[in-house]
């Protein structure tokens, strides 16, 4: 797996998605570059980590190609996506670690499920992830013993577990004291420095964004608005970036007639 | 991958060239693995043909520098490229293994190490 | 008129969805269990073993305590209408012939519902909610052979063994009655029992016992799988799969006992 691709690793093409009848995705278009890292900036409910999940085949769209190198995965076997999907590493928002499991059996589980290593290069493969992360020494910690912040560190081991092309973050600061959500930033400075990998973050956490970002999307309502370096973020003149850069509350349409309805209408 | 063994006066040298990653480092394993266990006085991987190093490969490494030190086996490494040098650096084993530059200088001071790592 | 139409159908079809939801976790249980074996995929056996404790052994104090009371009801009921016929002699043979056929498997089957497909609901919602189901599923394992083909394997060995502690339990509690009140010896009661009960008594409580087990496992994972809103939504699932599994375990013991009486 030698970083040997010319081209965009990850290219999201005409992206539609319905939950129901409520559009969360709309025509989304974006390149991915081998080698960079992409922060998706947007609101809550701005359909950000919907795509992350389609990204990874949480979910599947109701139109529209998502390439992973040359691969359509939105239109290919499950099994031939699981060969794919060994490349690939997520830190969830929650961290998601299995609680039934120690820190160090959380690790390696991706290792001792899917590959024929020995137990003992296994043990080892998992202590250097860890250390990455600064959590040596908490291999028999049970993740209910972990404050917010190491959980994610070891989410993050986790996620690196197979040595991933691609690390995708869903909200890496979300719930965490600034201190701490500083701490995880560093982190994945430090990952990108030195692997080189792909790295997909999706945050409205604006400083955070900034400071590890080599380009930015910016979205809303489901649609791409932007996308560029954090200079060009910036310097943008959408109204809506602007917005959120700003950080001014979102402009409510009044509509006297509708309003009333709404107040006076009975329940059917 | 491949992997070749080959001896020069007492010293084993194991040339490994290509990726070792995953699917490729139990190979590395049992050729590292079967020379210190085999009884070579000291045993030298080359490095200078692999492209690509995962944590597998660098874990394969560190098994093989413990063995060596429970065997007294003289054990280092040789003309790492810079992706294998910044993985271990990355993972904190740069001071702890042997490293040489070249294979003459391997070969001319793997003798003179002790017999149980750098540290 | 129309609104109680419309319900109707959409209740209907709501049901119609949830048992094809249970067909597709069935099968896919099924496929792990029996077919991938013989593929190279191991069962998780260490997993199974454990829960094999959780849902069997450590059921074993409360089947037979419910059972043994539930021998001495029928006993004492037994006993109040076959008391008009002087036939109290028969007790012994109406205990052990319902409690192998029917309450053994229903009694073990309905306690199981209430501890284990509960706990599975809750095990499977509560993963779901911390997305921990989702990282399953990130690093490709397979979902279904990693939890619930243990719990299947579980309740497939254990609900058999624990129908035979209730059997025994049961038809103990009816002994107890009928040695104290009936005046019956200890060796007239064994040999009532053992004249009254036949081994088709036993085995097609013990089938019944095997597809009890099925329902719960499938609608405590079903269930699971398909919470939805936070802990307050695994709440929800954790009871309703407790009423689901009780209600399809009846229904499916209508089903059989039918089958059973009409093939006899």
């Amino acid at each position: 797996m030698a970083h040997d691709f010319e081209g965009p690793m990850i290219r999201v093409v005409d992206l539609v998605t319905y939950y129901g009848e409520r559009r969360i995705l709309n025509r989304v278009n974006l390149d991915i570059q081998a080698g960079e890292t992409m922060v998706i900036l947007g609101g809550s409910g701005t359909g950000k980590s919907t795509l992350i999940r389609h990204i990874i085949r949480l979910e599947l769209p109701t139109s529209g190609h998502i390439f992973i190198k040359t691969h359509d995965i939105c239109h290919m076997p499950e099994e031939r996506f699981d060969l794919l999907r060994h490349k690939i590493g997520m830190l969830f928002q929650s961290a998601a670690l299995f609680n039934s499991m120690t820190i160090e059996e959380n690790v390696s589980l991706p290792l001792c499920e899917l590959t024929q290593l020995e137990d003992s290069t296994i043990r080892i493969m998992t202590r250097i992830k860890l250390d990455l992360v600064g959590l040596n020494g908490f291999e028999n910690y049970m993740p209910a013993q972990l404050s917010g912040g190491m959980k994610k560190r070891a989410g993050l081991a986790r996620a690196l577990a197979m040595d991933p092309e691609i690390l995708l973050f869903d909200e890496p600061s979300a719930g965490l004291d600034p201190v701490t959500a500083a701490g995880i930033d560093a982190l994945i400075l430090k990952l990108k420095r030195a692997f080189r990998m792909t790295i997909v973050v999706v945050t409205h956490e604006m400083a955070s964004a900034f400071l590890i970002a080599d380009r930015i999307t910016v979205m809303d309502r489901g649609e791409v608005i932007a996308v560029g370096t954090p200079d060009e973020i910036k310097a943008s003149t959408h109204p809506k970036v602007q917005q959120f850069l700003n950080r001014t509350p979102e402009e409510e349409a009044i509509d006297a007639q509708a309003y009333l309805r709404t107040l006076t209408q009975s329940g059917e | 991958m491949k992997v070749q063994v080959r001896n020069v006066e007492d010293v084993a040298i194991i040339d490994c060239s290509g990726d070792v990653d995953l699917y490729s480092s139990p190979r590395l394993r049992e050729a590292l693995l079967g020379q210190i266990r085999g009884g070579a006085k000291s045993v030298l991987v080359n490095m200078g043909e692999v492209g690509y190093i995962d944590s597998s490969g660098i874990a394969t490494l560190v098994e093989g520098l413990q063995l060596s030190r429970t065997t007294k086996t003289r054990f280092g490494l040789y003309s790492l490229r810079s992706n294998a040098r910044s993985v271990l650096e990355l993972a904190r084993l740069h001071k702890v293994f042997n490293l040489f530059e070249t294979e003459q200088e391997a070969l001319e001071k793997i003798g003179s190490v002790q017999p149980f790592g750098g540290l | 008129m129309t609104g109680v139409l419309a319900l109707i159908g959409r209740n209907t079809l709501a049901f119609l969805r949830y048992l094809s939801g249970l067909y597709d976790l069935t099968s896919e249980a099924v496929y792990w269990t029996f077919v991938a074996p013989f593929k190279g995929r191991e069962i998780k056996w260490d997993n199974a073993f454990h829960q094999m404790v959780l849902a069997g052994v450590n059921s074993i104090p409360i089947v037979s305590l419910i059972s043994l009371f539930i021998g001495v009801v029928l006993g004492l009921q037994g006993a109040y209408q076959l008391e008009k016929f002087g036939a109290t002699y028969y007790v012994t043979a109406l205990v052990g012939v319902s409690m192998t056929r029917e309450l053994g498997p229903l009694i073990t089957a309905i306690i199981i519902a209430g501890r284990s497909g509960s706990a599975f609901a809750a095990e499977i919602g509560t993963m779901k909610v911390s997305e921990e189901i989702d990282a399953l599923e990130v690093m490709g394992l397979n979902i279904v052979r990693y939890l619930v083909v243990p719990k299947y394997l579980a309740l497939l060995v254990m609900m058999p063994c624990l129908t035979l502690v209730s059997d025994l339990a049961g038809i103990l509690g009816g002994g107890i009655f009928e040695i104290y009140q009936l005046d019956q010896t200890f060796a007239m009661f064994l040999s009532a029992t053992r004249d009254a009960l036949v081994m088709r008594d036993i085995t097609t409580g013990l089938i019944k016992s095997l597809v009890f087990g099925l329902i719960i496992t499938e609608v405590g994972c079903y269930e699971g799988f398909t919470v939805r809103g936070g802990a307050e939504g695994v709440g929800k699932s954790t009871t309703s799969a407790v009423v689901v599994s009780i209600f399809l375990i009846i229904f499916a013991d209508v089903v059989f006992t039918a089958i059973f009486y009409y093939t006899s």
